[in-house]
């Protein structure tokens, strides 16, 4: 178990001093497809549904309000 | 000759003269800043419910107008028509039960062994929201918004504001949320006082009239570059709602300690009302939520992987975890088809219940809301995306949705187990959007 962990941390380690691209490395970041929100009016359009039904909301973005249904 | 004509003449100059001096060429400058211009998205939808329970047809735009300076305003307006019925609380009879509905204004019938549906759902709802986008310095961005949407007895007012930074090259960006907003509903007949009787048609002395609630949203988050092809983000997320929280429309059984079965009554002489007791529900006037969300996106061969994950929690005792795993595939330069799954589960209300025992001291909250009982969703979809000859993009997505709820065995009485069972769902989702610029 120990060196499990240890193995984790170090992988963890190796994975942070390697984080992050130069500004020139960008290409593949940059594109359209690979935004956090690629279609804004679709997330909107789930958001809105499913607080409508169910108890959740929110975590992405804001949560709260908005809507009589809930 | 102007002083500026000057200047840039002798920049120009001092350029070449450096450029000759180091043997090199005059590299085009690098532009990155956007190019003002108008993004449009729009988008029509059709949300619906098996069994003729909610219908919704939506047409939404969002227009964004960039600046130079990486400035960028965003306007959306969406407008809903909502029909159908939706479960109203009640439960499951072997014989027909009367409500008097929500309005005070008439009574209907849901027939025996049948789940009783409030079918008075119809409504207009039209939202718009605007928000400013601004750079502060270098690594800041300011965030602004303002949102707001009417329904026929619903008012929503809310503004946002959010700060974000840059750091490491511009691998990671820390922000920080704010949102508020102030509703307040109104319902024909006014909102019922919580935990008083469905009463007879135009009887309407338990009602509150217009009632209001307040939500408090903040979100932090870090999103952080991992790899060329890989990005994340993680978000902590607090919510508190105050005021009436309550759903106006949603009752709960008064039923029998022994057999379950709902009280029965009989409307004063004279008078159309009930058949049986029924209460309104009633819920906390805080809740606070606290949720954490985990995206990733990852970049395979021009295939992208986007996968999320939500847990929430609040102080009603509901815990949630939402999954959601959509993956875009390129069928050649200018056709997607992405897929997409969802699941979602929830544990319920501490005080959700299917009925009060009559005699036993009123608890102090109950619904019998599905939404606040204890179920499990599936979310399946594909949507196929091109661009179009102009170069505008368009997608159509077709998905289902479905609910499987259950309600633990120790909240059913009598003859409630087997007849009483939580009100599923099964809904189909369409949307078209097409987006174009300026």
């Amino acid at each position: 178990m120990k060196k499990l962990i240890a193995v984790g941390l170090l992988a963890l380690c190796a994975g942070c001093s390697s984080m992050g691209v130069e500004p020139w490395d960008r290409d593949v970041l940059a594109k359209a497809e690979m935004q956090l929100t690629t279609d804004a009016l679709e997330a909107a359009t789930d958001d809105h549904i499913y607080f409508s039904k169910e108890a959740s909301s929110g975590g992405r973005g804001f949560g709260g309000g908005g809507c009589g249904c809930n | 000759m102007s002083k500026n004509t000057n200047q840039k003449s002798i920049s120009a100059t001092l350029a070449t003269a450096t450029c000759a001096l180091l043997g090199g060429t005059i590299a085009a400058p690098v532009d990155a800043q956007e190019e003002p211009a108008w993004d449009f998205n729009t988008s029509l939808l059709y949300y619906g419910e098996d069994n003729d329970r909610v219908q919704d047809a939506s047409i939404s735009m969002l227009a964004r107008r960039t600046f130079y300076d990486d400035r960028a305003l965003t306007m959306g307006l969406t407008i809903d028509a909502l029909t159908g019925a939706t479960p109203n609380g009640g439960i499951k009879q072997n014989t027909p039960q009367t409500f008097t509905r929500p309005s005070g204004n008439d009574v209907f019938t849901t027939p025996a062994n049948t789940l009783p549906l409030d079918d008075t759902f119809r409504d207009t709802r039209v939202a718009v929201n605007a928000s400013w986008q601004q750079p502060l310095g270098r690594l800041y961005t300011f965030n602004v918004g303002a949102s707001a949407s009417k329904e026929y007895d619903y008012l929503h007012l809310g503004a946002n504001a959010k700060i974000s930074r840059d750091f490491n090259k511009r691998n990671t960006t820390v922000s920080a949320g704010l949102a508020f907003a102030a509703d307040s509903i109104d319902p024909e007949g006014g909102a019922p006082t919580p935990l008083t009787p469905m009463l007879d048609v135009d009887d309407l002395s338990n009602r509150l009239g217009e009632q209001d609630k307040d939500i408090v949203d903040l979100v932090f988050g870090v999103t952080q570059v991992i790899s060329r092809n890989l990005v994340v983000q993680a978000n902590y997320s607090f919510s508190d709602s105050s005021g009436y929280l309550n759903d106006p429309f949603k009752i709960v059984a008064v039923v029998d300690g022994v057999t379950g079965d709902v009280i029965p009554r009989t409307p004063p002489s004279g008078d159309v009302g009930p058949s049986h007791e029924y209460i309104f529900e009633s819920r906390p006037d805080t809740r606070t939520k606290h949720s954490l969300y985990g995206q990733a996106k990852y970049y395979m061969a021009g295939k992208v992987l986007d996968a999320s994950y939500r847990y929430m929690t609040d102080d009603w005792d509901i815990d949630s975890h939402t999954v959601d795993l959509r993956y875009r595939w390129p069928i050649n330069d200018k056709h997607y088809l992405e897929p997409h799954l969802r699941f979602y589960t929830q544990t319920t209300a501490d005080f959700y219940r299917v009925g009060v025992v009559d005699g036993d001291p009123l608890p102090s909250h109950a619904t019998h809301d599905y939404r606040l009982g204890e179920f499990d969703a599936i979310t399946a979809g594909l949507k196929y995306g091109w661009e179009t000859r102009n170069g505008n993009e368009m997608s159509v997505r077709l998905e289902v949705y479905q609910q499987r709820g259950s309600i633990p065995a120790d909240r059913l009485i009598g003859n409630q187990v087997g007849l009483v069972q939580y009100p599923d769902l099964d809904a189909v989702i369409f949307q078209y959007s097409y987006r174009f610029g300026r």
